[in-house]
């Protein structure tokens, strides 16, 4: 037995490591809501680094936008003089500006529309693989907030927080493949379940019967008591019935880019 | 001791670099999964306990910054790095364009046991219409940047001599002169 042991060490190792590495997942699977101490750690470390990257990169851009693109034009333009330079820098600056509160006013709008209240934050990082659709904002348990909290932007459902960390949390993106929300179509209140497929979403459980159309508005039905209902998700870009079957094929895209996403809203209250 | 705090910053920053600086500039498929590079060097490179345990964390790492659960990439990183092991024994690593097969063949096994695993374990099998579509590029990607990781790596151990480094990239840093 002892010399068996010893001459499939290697493999009794692998089986053990892999064994336990599969139990660890299956494991965690369970206790999805639960943030381990482990990403909570990993997640409290990187979450400075993470809001750091973010300002170098906004610094970066406008030192790009604001000089490096002048000096440029300079070069092409031998008579443009140094006050102007500098107004269109300021102008620039005053754009960005006007850009910034001109998004989070919509963002404002829209969380009043919804009478819930919500906490703004920044996305300070996407996720590390090309599968799961992840982002981190710079928000997490030190400003109230926990898992399963609905994040919306002015353009209509981002997703909901699944980890938390005191000053970061992850967002499961509802175009994620283990994303699934209760769905209706606007114009018919046909129900379904809007299910992540990446890029886009696919609604699950349309009826064969049900009226449903390219352009129609996919919104949050409000079952699950997850998201408030009526909240966009996406807009219908294909409708496809087989010959049989109880349900039809139905794609939309999501109303929001997230590849442009900058801030989100939080809604961390119930109805008022 | 230093070797695992040098591979547990190096993949902190590769995930960093992959969770907010590599997505300004690619699209979720184009993006390379630099972990990965990684684990497989440590396959190469390292005794097997320390790449194990050095492999194990990085997938842990991993974990924090991407899906829902931990769990997935400790165990895929984990027989990444045994089916290096493996290989490496029986394949003739000096050569750079075997390195670069077998970063291929890495990408390819992740993305069968993660598609394996969220199928089976997970019970989410839509991740297949973003994972399959997904392998070209990645594959492409994960190939690019190795190549530009080896250039750098070779540069370095030749600056920092060659102690503590894969036989094979010793060999070709000493006979190819890069």
């Amino acid at each position: 037995m002892g010399e068996l042991l010893r001459r499939y060490r290697f493999l009794w190792l692998a089986i053990i490591l892999l064994l336990a590495t599969v139990i660890l997942y299956s494991y965690n699977l369970r206790q999805k809501t639960a943030t381990t101490f482990f990403e909570r750690a990993v997640l409290t470390f990187a979450a400075p680094f993470q809001t750091s990257i973010d300002g170098i990169v906004d610094s970066t851009t406008g030192i790009w936008g604001n000089y490096l693109w002048l000096v440029d034009a300079r070069k092409r333009n031998l008579e443009l003089e140094q006050e102007n330079r500098q107004m269109q820098s300021q102008l620039r600056q005053v754009q960005e500006v006007s850009l910034q509160n001109e998004r989070l006013r919509k963002l404002l709008a829209f969380v009043d529309d919804l009478d819930r209240p919500a906490l703004p934050a920044q996305v300070i990082g996407e996720d590390a693989s090309n599968w799961a659709r992840t982002i981190i904002i710079d928000k997490g348990t030190q400003a109230g907030l926990r898992n399963g909290l609905p994040v919306v932007a002015a353009q209509g459902v981002v997703g909901r927080i699944i980890k938390t960390a005191p000053a970061s949390s992850r967002v499961l993106l509802v175009t994620d493949a283990s994303s699934a929300v209760a769905a209706l179509i606007q114009r018919t209140r046909t129900r379904g379940v809007a299910r992540g497929r990446g890029d886009n979403l696919s609604v699950e459980y349309a009826l064969r019967n049900a009226d449903i159309q390219i352009g129609d508005l996919l919104v949050t039905s409000g079952m699950g008591g997850v998201f408030p209902k009526g909240l966009p998700l996406g807009l219908v870009e294909s409708v496809e019935k087989d010959q049989f079957g109880l349900f039809q094929q139905v794609k939309a895209a999501p109303t929001i880019d997230f590849s442009l996403l900058e801030e989100v809203m939080v809604i961390v209250g119930e109805d008022q | 001791m230093r070797s695992y705090l040098l591979y547990l910053f190096t993949g902190i920053l590769f995930v960093l670099l992959q969770s907010s600086v590599l997505p300004l500039f690619f699209s979720p498929n184009w993006r390379p999964n630099l972990i990965l590079i990684l684990v497989l060097y440590l396959g190469l490179s390292e005794n097997l306990s320390r790449a194990l345990i050095a492999g194990l964390l990085l997938g842990a790492i991993q974990d924090s910054f991407c899906g829902p659960s931990l769990g997935l990439y400790v165990s895929v990183y984990l027989v990444i790095v045994l089916a290096t092991r493996v290989l490496s024994e029986q394949l003739n690593i000096e050569s750079p364009p075997l390195l670069l097969l077998l970063i291929a063949g890495g990408t390819l096994l992740q993305n069968l046991i993660v598609g394996f695993y969220l199928t089976i374990l997970a019970d989410d099998s839509p991740v297949l219409h973003i994972l399959l579509p997904a392998i070209p590029q990645q594959l492409l990607t994960n190939m690019f940047f190795s190549t530009i990781l080896l250039f750098f790596l070779l540069r370095f151990q030749r600056l920092f001599g060659y102690r503590s480094g894969l036989a094979g990239l010793i060999y070709q840093s000493k006979h190819h002169g890069t």
